[in-house]
C-alpha cells in the first residue's frame, strides 16, 4: 500500500483509506472519483474500513481475508454448490438400518451404479457433514462477524458526529442536487425551509446558513442486526453436533410392547395401533383398489424408569408420565423429548395364547393355561398335572446336525417342550411339544415329534394341546397378536428455540433495511447562492419528492426529476 | 482504543477456530459405531444364568475373550466346543472368557448351554443393549481384550476353532498390565 498523505485541507487528519474527509466531507482521491463533478461514492459515508492499514500484520491478514465481501460472496457460492450437491443423491444420514461404511457403499453401488459409487468415494453422500461443507459454514460465520465489525464501528462513528457544514464539492456531487439564488436572508430562508423538512420528519440541525436535516437513520442498522440473526442461527446449527443438545433415533414396537429409549431413561409402549383406510368411494378413479391410508395412530405410554433401572437382576419400576395417541404432525411431547409417528409395517406377531390340556381319547379338558412369546412361565399348575417348560425355541427349525433350534429371536413359529407330571403318568414324567401356530408345517413337526417320543417311551400320548377357537368382536379370544408395527422417531433438539430467535433477529434486520431508508439533505448559502446536496441509500425518487416539495414550501418550485444528479450528467 | 481494537480482534479470530476446530474435527474424528483393534470396551452390567450382576469392572485387568453368541446363529452354535475347551485350558492361567448372550430368552440359552457343556459365565444381554454399545453388526463376534484393557483382536463371523482360538490367546496373555 503506497504511503498517503491523508491530511484533509480543512485540517483534519483522517485514517488510511478514507474516501472522503470524516469532518467536512471533501473527496481526497479526484482521480478516483471518475470526473470531477461525478456523483461522489458514498458507500459507508466514505470512512475507512477498520481493517485497512498501512503495515498489516499475519493477524491483519487474516482478518483482512475475512472482512472482504468479495470472499464472503465466494464463501456463500461455494457453500450453495456445496449444498446443491449434496442434494443429488439421498444422504446417508437419512437412512434408518445402515450404519457402517460399508453398508453405504453397496447401497450406492446397488442403487445409483457408477455415480453412487464415485458419489460415495467423494463423501458427497455426507456433504452436510463433511470437514468442508463446516468449515465453509465456519468460514462464513467468521466472514459475517469481521465483515459486519469492520464496517458497522466505523460508521457508527461517522453518522455520530457528522459535520453540518460540509465541503462545496461533498454537498454537489451528491445524486440529488439543486443550485440557485436565494434572495432576502439567508439565515432566514435557512429557517423557514427547516421548518418544512421537519413537518416531513426530519431531524434538522442548524449552523447559520448551513443545514443538515436526516432521516431513519436506523435503517443503516438493518443489515448488521440481520447478520447478529444469523450468526446466532450458524451457532445453534453447530450446536447440534454436541450429543446432550440432539438426538434423532428410531424405535419399532409392536402392539403392546414396551422399550426403553435407548440412551434414556424413559421407557415407551405401544398400547395399540389403528389404520384406517379411505372408502373405495373416497378414493380417486386412479387409486380404485388400492389401500391407501387415511389415519394411522400409535396409542402411546411413555414411562419414566424410578427404581432398578440399572439393574439386570430385576426388571425395572416404571412410572407413567405421558400418555398421547401420536399421529403424523401430533407427537407425544414430554420434557425436550418429542415422539413421532414415522411409519408402520403389517406384520403379525405373537404375543401369548391360552391353551387348553385335552385327554386325547376323552376330549376332557383339565385346565386352561397361559403361554407368553416372551420370557415363558416356567412352570403351570392345570387341574391334577404340573407342566415343566423344558425349552423354548421362538422360532423352530432344525440346524445342521438337526438338532431342534431358533432361527431367529422373534417369535414367528415359537414351539414349547414341556415335561409333564401327575397321575398315571410315567414316574419320570412325560414329554410333550406344543406349536401355537395353525400352519401345516408347524403342526407336522408337531405330530412327528410328539409320536417319536411315544415310541421312545417319553411319553404316553395321553394329552393334547386345544386353543378353544371363541370368537368376539372379530378377534379371537384366546390369542392374543400383534397386527401392526409402529416406528417411531424420537428427537430432541435444544438448539430450535435459538435458531427461531436467531431467524427472528435477522427478520427483524431485514425488515428494518427493506421498507426505511435513511434520508439526509446537507445545504449552505454562499453569498445568495444555495447549493443543496441529498443522499439516500435506496429510493432516491422517495428523496427528491421530498427536497423538491420542501423547496416549493420555501418558494423555489422544480419539479422534483430536474434535482436527479445522475439524470442531469447523462 | 489502539490496544483494545486488538484484543477484540484476537478473542474474534481465537473464537472462531475453537468454534471451527471443534465443528470440523467433529466431523473427521467420529469414529464408527463398531469397536475395532484398539478401542476400549464399553462397560456393562449384566446378570449371569444364575440371576447373579455382573460388571465389566470384574474382568478389567485380566486377559478376556468377549464372544457375542446367539442360539439362533449357526457358527455360533458350532463354536462353542471350541470355546469351551480354550477356556479349560486357560483358565487356570488366568484367561476369563465371557460368553455374552444376544438377548434371548433365559430358558433358550440355559438349555442350549447345558446341551453343549458350556460351563464359562454366560451373561445375558437385555433389549440389544450391549451388543450397540459394541456396534455389533454380524454374529458371532468375539473381542480379545489384553489386561491393560485394550481390544486387540476382533474376530467377525466363525466358528473360530483351535487354530484360530490358540495364537489370539497366546497374544493377549503375554501383554503384562
Amino acid at each position: 500500500m503506497l504511503i498517503q498523505n491523508t491530511k484533509c485541507e480543512c485540517g483534519h487528519q483522517n485514517p488510511v483509506g478514507t474516501v472522503l474527509c470524516e469532518s467536512c466531507g471533501k473527496p481526497l482521491f479526484e482521480e478516483a472519483a471518475g470526473a470531477a463533478d461525478a456523483p461522489l461514492e458514498m458507500r459507508y459515508d466514505g470512512v475507512a474500513r477498520r481493517s485497512q492499514k498501512q503495515n498489516p500484520q499475519l493477524v491483519d491478514r487474516v482478518w483482512n481475508f475475512f472482512s472482504s465481501v468479495k470472499i464472503a460472496i465466494y464463501l456463500i457460492i461455494l457453500t450453495l454448490i456445496g449444498a446443491a450437491i449434496g442434494t443429488i443423491f439421498q444422504q446417508e444420514s437419512t437412512f434408518i438400518n445402515m450404519t457402517t461404511d460399508e453398508e453405504f457403499a453397496k447401497y450406492y453401488k446397488e442403487t445409483y451404479g457408477t455415480a453412487g459409487v464415485i458419489y460415495h468415494a467423494l463423501g458427497l453422500s455426507h456433504t452436510y457433514e463433511s470437514w468442508w461443507f463446516r468449515g465453509l459454514l465456519v468460514m462464513i460465520g467468521a466472514s459475517l462477524v469481521i465483515c459486519s465489525l469492520d464496517r458497522v464501528l466505523p460508521l457508527y462513528r461517522a453518522l455520530n458526529k457528522q459535520q453540518i457544514r460540509k465541503h462545496l464539492q461533498f454537498i454537489t456531487r451528491q445524486q440529488v442536487t439543486y443550485s440557485g439564488p436565494v434572495a432576502g436572508d439567508a439565515t432566514a430562508w435557512v429557517d423557514s425551509f427547516k421548518q418544512q423538512l421537519k413537518r416531513r420528519g426530519y431531524r434538522v440541525h442548524q449552523d447559520g446558513t448551513a443545514l443538515l436535516a436526516e432521516k431513519n437513520r436506523f435503517s443503516r442498522w438493518g443489515p448488521y442486526i440481520n447478520h447478529i440473526g444469523l450468526i446466532l442461527f450458524l451457532l445453534a446449527v453447530l450446536g447440534r453436533s454436541v450429543p446432550a443438545w440432539h438426538m434423532d433415533q428410531y424405535l419399532a414396537l409392536y402392539e403392546g410392547e414396551t422399550r426403553q429409549i435407548p440412551n434414556t431413561n424413559y421407557y415407551l409402549k405401544n398400547e395399540d395401533f389403528t389404520l384406517e383406510l379411505y372408502d373405495e368411494s373416497e378414493l380417486a378413479s386412479n387409486q380404485k383398489g388400492k389401500a391407501v391410508p387415511k389415519l394411522f395412530e400409535t396409542k402411546a405410554t411413555m414411562y419414566e424408569c424410578v427404581d432398578a433401572c440399572n439393574d439386570p437382576t430385576r426388571d425395572p419400576v416404571l412410572k407413567q408420565v405421558e400418555q398421547h395417541p401420536i399421529q403424523v404432525n401430533s407427537p407425544l411431547s414430554y420434557g425436550d423429548l418429542k415422539i413421532y409417528q414415522n411409519s408402520y409395517q403389517a406384520r403379525v406377531r405373537f404375543i401369548s395364547v391360552n391353551v387348553t390340556l385335552t385327554d386325547t381319547v376323552t376330549g376332557k379338558a383339565y385346565g386352561t393355561f397361559t403361554l407368553k412369546a416372551d420370557n415363558p412361565d416356567r412352570v403351570y399348575e392345570v387341574g391334577p398335572y404340573t407342566l415343566r417348560l423344558n425349552d423354548y425355541f421362538p422360532d423352530f427349525g432344525l440346524d445342521s446336525e438337526s438338532r431342534p433350534m431358533t432361527k431367529t429371536r422373534d417369535p414367528n413359529n415359537p414351539a414349547f417342550a414341556f415335561t409333564i407330571k401327575g397321575p398315571e403318568l410315567l414316574p419320570d414324567g412325560e414329554t410333550y411339544l406344543y406349536f401355537p401356530m395353525p400352519n401345516e408345517e408347524s403342526k407336522a413337526y408337531q405330530a412327528i415329534l410328539n409320536d417319536y417320543y411315544v415310541k421312545n417311551g417319553q411319553s404316553s400320548g395321553k394329552f393334547v394341546f386345544k386353543v378353544e377357537n371363541a370368537m368376539s368382536g372379530g378377534k379371537m379370544v384366546n390369542v392374543t397378536f400383534s397386527e401392526y408395527t409402529t416406528f417411531l422417531n424420537i428427537r430432541k433438539d435444544l438448539a430450535m428455540p435459538y435458531i427461531w430467535v436467531g431467524a427472528a433477529i435477522s427478520m427483524i434486520g431485514l425488515i428494518m433495511g427493506f421498507y426505511w431508508q435513511h434520508r439526509r439533505v446537507w445545504l449552505r448559502i454562499d453569498d445568495g447562492t444555495l447549493s443543496l446536496g441529498a443522499h439516500t441509500n435506496k429510493n432516491s425518487y422517495g428523496l427528491r419528492a421530498d427536497v423538491a416539495w420542501a423547496l416549493a414550501k420555501a418558494g423555489i418550485e422544480v419539479p422534483p426529476k430536474s434535482l436527479d444528479n445522475r439524470r442531469n450528467l447523462r | 482504543m489502539g490496544k483494545h481494537r486488538k484484543l477484540v480482534q484476537y478473542l474474534i479470530l481465537a473464537f472462531v477456530l475453537l468454534v471451527g476446530g471443534y465443528a470440523i474435527g467433529n466431523s473427521l474424528f467420529t469414529s464408527s459405531a463398531v469397536l475395532a483393534k484398539g478401542d476400549k470396551p464399553p462397560a456393562f452390567k449384566l446378570a449371569d444364568l444364575d440371576n447373579v450382576a455382573h460388571d465389566w469392572s470384574e474382568y478389567e485387568g485380566k486377559p478376556v475373550i468377549l464372544n457375542f453368541w446367539g442360539t439362533f446363529c449357526p457358527p455360533c452354535r458350532a463354536e462353542m466346543p471350541a470355546l469351551q475347551e480354550q477356556y479349560e485350558k486357560w483358565h487356570d492361567q488366568g484367561l476369563e472368557l465371557v460368553g455374552i448372550n444376544l438377548s434371548e430368552d433365559q430358558i433358550t440359552v440355559e438349555r442350549f448351554a447345558a446341551e453343549v457343556g458350556a460351563n464359562f459365565p454366560i451373561l445375558l444381554d437385555r433389549d440389544k443393549k450391549t451388543e450397540r454399545a459394541f456396534g455389533l453388526k454380524q454374529y458371532p463376534t468375539t473381542f480379545f481384550i489384553s489386561a491393560d484393557g485394550t481390544i486387540l483382536d476382533v474376530v467377525v463371523g466363525g466358528p473360530l476353532d483351535e487354530e484360530d482360538l490358540a495364537p489370539r490367546i497366546e497374544r493377549i496373555m503375554n501383554v503384562r498390565k
